[in-house]
C-alpha cells in the first residue's frame, strides 16, 4: 500500500500547435496522498487537464517526472503503460465516455474484461457498483437511453471496476446541469470517504472544487495557490481566496 | 471481443448488410468458377478417357473433334489394311466430322455436330451406348438419307424416330436416338452413315481421320510412333496427345473463370477494407476511450478483425448455397468438402488483408487524440 499515489517533479508539457510551441504545463510539483480527494480548478487553457492525462498515464511529459505508486510513467512502454490505465487508475471524463452499442452493465463490465478479472467476479463487482451508483434499475438499457447524469454515474461506476489506485475526473460535472451536478459531486465525495478511494478532479467551478480535501488553482501551466478543506467548515472564505489566485 | 463486434455490425445494419452481399457476391463468384472449371475439365477428361488404347489419325495439327482435318478415303483405307502394326482392325474405322454449329462457349468447339460412320462400324464410335428409341445401328451397306441422333443433338433438333430433320439443307430420316452418353461429341452429333455425310456435304472420296485401335493396350505408344514414321504427312494423336492438347485449348478459358472468381474475392477484399475504414474513422473516439480504459492495441486490432471477420463469414453460407443449387442446375458435383475449406479460407485471408490497414489505424489512436476528438 502506498501512502504516496502520484509525485510529479517539475514535470513540464509542451505542445506544437500550428508550429507555435505552447506550453502547457511548467514546472509543477504535485503530490497527491492515498485517500485524498484534490481538485485542481482553472479556466481553459490553465493546463490543468493536461496534467490530469500525464498523471493518468495518457501523455507523456516533456520534461520532468511523474511518479505513480513509486514508478516513473515516462519510463513505461506502451504496453505497461495500458496495463496500468486499466488496473491502477479510472477514468471519469467530461462526455461520459461510454460505449454506445453497449449497454450500462456491459459499459461498466468492459473496464473489468480490460483488466483481466474473470466473468463470474466481474459480472457480480458491475452488479454491486451500479448499485453503489443508484442504477441497478437501469442496467440493461442501451447508453443512448440514459440521461446524462445517469451516463456519468455508470462512467464513475466503470471507473471503480477494477478497483484502481488514483480516480481521475476530468470536468464530471461540465455537461450537467447543476442538481445533476450535485449528485454526481456528492456521489465522488462519498466514494472518497467512504471507500478511500483517491480521487483526483479538474473543474472550472469552484462550487464543485468544494467537494474536495485540497483545492489547487492553476493558471498558464502553473499551480498559482492551494488550499485544504475541512469536512463541515464554512469553505466560502478558502475559496474566495483562491478564486482571487485565479484572476491575479 | 466478439460479443462487442457483433453488437458493432447490429447497431449498423445496412452496412452490415451490403458488405456480407458483396463478400456473398465474391464467394459465389469464386464457387462457380471453381464448379465451372471442375465441370470443363470433367467433361474433357471424360471424352478423352474413352481414348483409351486408341490411336487417331488425322491431319498435322488438327484438334479433336477434328472439323479441320481432311485426309483421302484411299489413303484412310490403305491405314485400314495395314495387318503388320499390331492393330485390331475390327475395331478400327474411317471417320468424317462436320461441325453444323459453332460452340456458345469458347472452350466448346461446336454446339452440333454430324459424324460420318461406315455402316457397321458405329459402334466402334458410340461404344456401349444403346438406342432409348429406334436403332443404335445401320442397316448392313447403308448410305441412304438416314441419321441416329446423340441425346442432346434429339432435343436440339426435336426430333423423334421416324421424323424428318435438315441437315444442310437435306432431309434426312431420323432411324434412332441414343441414351446418354459420357461422350459429349456424341451426345450432340447426328450419326450418319458416310457415304451419305460425303455426298450431303460435298466431300467424296475424303474422311477427317482415322480411329486405329491396337490390339495390346501396352503397345499404344509404340504403334503410334510406327504410325507417325510411316504416314509423316500426317498427325498421329493418342489419348495421352489429345488430354495435352485438350488441356492448351481449354489453359485460356480456365485462366479467363479463375481470373473472373479472383477478381469476385478482390472486390469483395475492397469493399471489406473500405467498410472497416469508414467504422474505424467513425469510430476514432471509441477506440481512444478503449485505449484509455486500458485495451492493449492488440486489442484494438482483435476487435477490428473480428469485425471484418463475421461480415465476411456471413456472406458464405447462402453464397455456397446458390453455387449448390447452381452447381445442381448444370448438373455438376457441388464443390467437395477440401474445396469449401478452401473457398473459406480463401475469404478469411481476403477478410484479414482488407481489414489489416483500418486495424492498424484503429490501433494506432492515442487516448488522449480520441477525447479531444469532436
Amino acid at each position: 500500500m502506498y501512502t504516496t499515489i502520484v509525485e510529479t517533479k517539475n514535470v513540464c508539457k509542451t505542445f506544437g500547435l500550428n508550429g507555435v510551441a505552447v506550453e502547457a504545463v511548467r514546472g509543477i510539483d504535485l503530490t497527491v496522498n492515498a485517500g485524498e480527494f484534490v481538485a485542481l480548478v482553472g479556466p481553459s487553457g490553465s493546463g490543468k487537464s493536461s496534467l490530469l492525462y500525464l498523471v493518468g498515464a495518457m501523455d507523456s511529459p516533456t520534461s520532468g517526472e511523474v511518479l505513480f505508486e513509486g514508478h516513473d510513467l515516462a519510463k513505461l512502454r506502451d504496453g505497461p503503460r495500458t496495463d496500468l490505465r486499466a488496473k491502477k487508475i479510472g477514468f471519469i471524463f467530461q462526455t461520459f465516455n461510454l460505449l454506445p452499442t453497449l449497454n450500462a452493465f456491459e459499459n461498466v463490465e468492459i473496464a473489468m474484461r480490460l483488466g483481466g478479472m474473470g466473468r463470474s467476479e466481474r459480472q457480480s463487482r458491475a452488479a454491486e457498483l451500479l448499485e453503489r451508483v443508484g442504477l441497478s434499475e437501469r442496467a440493461k438499457h442501451q447508453s443512448r437511453h440514459l440521461s446524462g447524469g445517469e451516463r456519468q454515474r455508470v462512467a464513475i461506476a466503470r471507473a471503480l471496476g477494477n478497483r484502481p489506485s488514483l480516480l481521475l475526473a476530468d470536468e464530471p460535472t461540465g455537461n450537467l446541469d447543476s442538481k445533476t451536478s450535485t449528485g454526481i459531486l456528492e456521489l465522488l465525495r462519498a466514494i472518497c470517504s467512504e471507500d478511500g478511494q483517491t480521487v483526483i478532479m479538474v473543474t472550472h467551478d469552484f462550487r464543485a472544487a468544494s467537494y474536495a480535501d485540497r483545492v489547487m488553482v492553476m493558471r498558464d501551466g502553473r499551480i498559482r495557490g492551494e488550499t485544504k478543506l475541512q469536512a463541515g467548515q464554512d469553505t466560502t472564505q478558502a475559496m474566495e481566496k483562491l478564486l482571487k489566485l485565479e484572476f491575479q | 471481443m466478439i460479443d462487442i463486434a457483433i453488437k458493432n455490425l447490429g447497431t449498423r445494419k445496412v452496412r452490415t448488410v451490403l458488405c456480407a452481399l458483396a463478400v456473398l457476391a465474391g464467394v459465389f463468384l469464386m464457387g462457380v468458377t471453381l464448379v465451372m472449371n471442375d465441370w470443363m475439365y470433367g467433361t474433357m477428361t471424360a471424352e478423352l478417357a474413352k481414348y483409351l488404347g486408341k490411336i487417331y489419325v488425322q491431319q498435322g495439327e488438327s484438334t479433336y473433334p477434328p472439323f479441320d482435318s481432311t485426309m483421302s478415303q484411299n489413303t484412310a483405307a490403305a491405314i485400314l489394311e495395314r495387318t503388320d502394326l499390331g492393330l485390331n482392325l475390327a475395331e478400327s474405322t474411317s471417320l468424317i466430322f462436320v461441325r453444323t454449329e459453332r460452340g456458345m462457349m469458347p472452350f466448346m468447339s461446336a454446339e452440333k455436330m454430324v459424324i460420318g460412320v461406315p455402316a457397321g462400324r458405329e459402334a466402334i464410335l458410340i461404344g456401349n451406348v444403346t438406342a432409348d428409341s429406334g436403332l443404335d445401328h445401320f442397316a448392313a451397306g447403308e448410305h441412304g438419307n438416314v441419321a441416329i441422333l446423340g441425346e442432346t443433338s434429339a432435343e436440339g433438333f426435336n426430333a423423334e424416330v421416324g421424323q424428318d430433320i435438315v441437315i444442310n439443307g437435306t432431309e434426312v430420316r431420323v432411324i434412332g436416338i441414343l441414351e446418354k452418353s459420357s461422350m459429349d461429341s456424341v451426345n450432340i452429333a447426328a450419326i450418319m452413315p458416310m457415304e451419305t455425310v460425303q455426298r450431303i456435304f460435298a466431300k467424296q472420296g475424303q474422311v477427317s481421320s482415322v480411329l486405329l485401335t491396337p490390339q495390346d493396350v501396352r503397345e499404344t505408344a509404340e504403334v503410334a510412333v510406327r504410325l507417325e514414321q510411316d504416314y509423316p504427312a500426317f498427325g498421329v494423336a493418342t489419348q495421352d496427345d489429345m488430354l495435352a492438347e485438350a488441356e492448351q485449348v481449354m489453359k485460356m478459358p480456365l485462366m479467363y473463370m479463375s481470373s473472373m472468381g479472383v477478381t469476385g474475392m478482390i472486390v469483395a477484399m475492397i469493399v471489406i477494407m473500405s467498410t472497416m475504414f469508414m467504422t474505424v474513422t467513425e469510430r476514432t473516439r471509441e477506440f481512444g476511450t478503449l485505449r484509455a480504459l486500458g485495451a492493449r492495441q492488440r486489442i484494438v486490432v482483435s476487435t477490428v478483425l473480428i469485425e471484418a471477420l463475421i461480415l465476411a463469414l456471413i456472406g458464405v453460407p447462402p453464397a455456397m448455397g446458390l453455387v449448390y443449387l447452381m452447381s445442381k442446375a448444370m448438373e455438376t458435383t457441388p464443390p467437395d468438402a477440401v474445396k469449401l475449406v478452401l473457398i473459406v479460407l480463401f475469404t478469411v485471408v481476403a477478410a484479414m488483408v482488407g481489414a489489416a490497414y483500418p486495424a492498424w489505424r484503429a490501433a494506432r489512436v492515442e487516448p488522449l487524440e480520441a477525447l479531444r476528438y469532436e
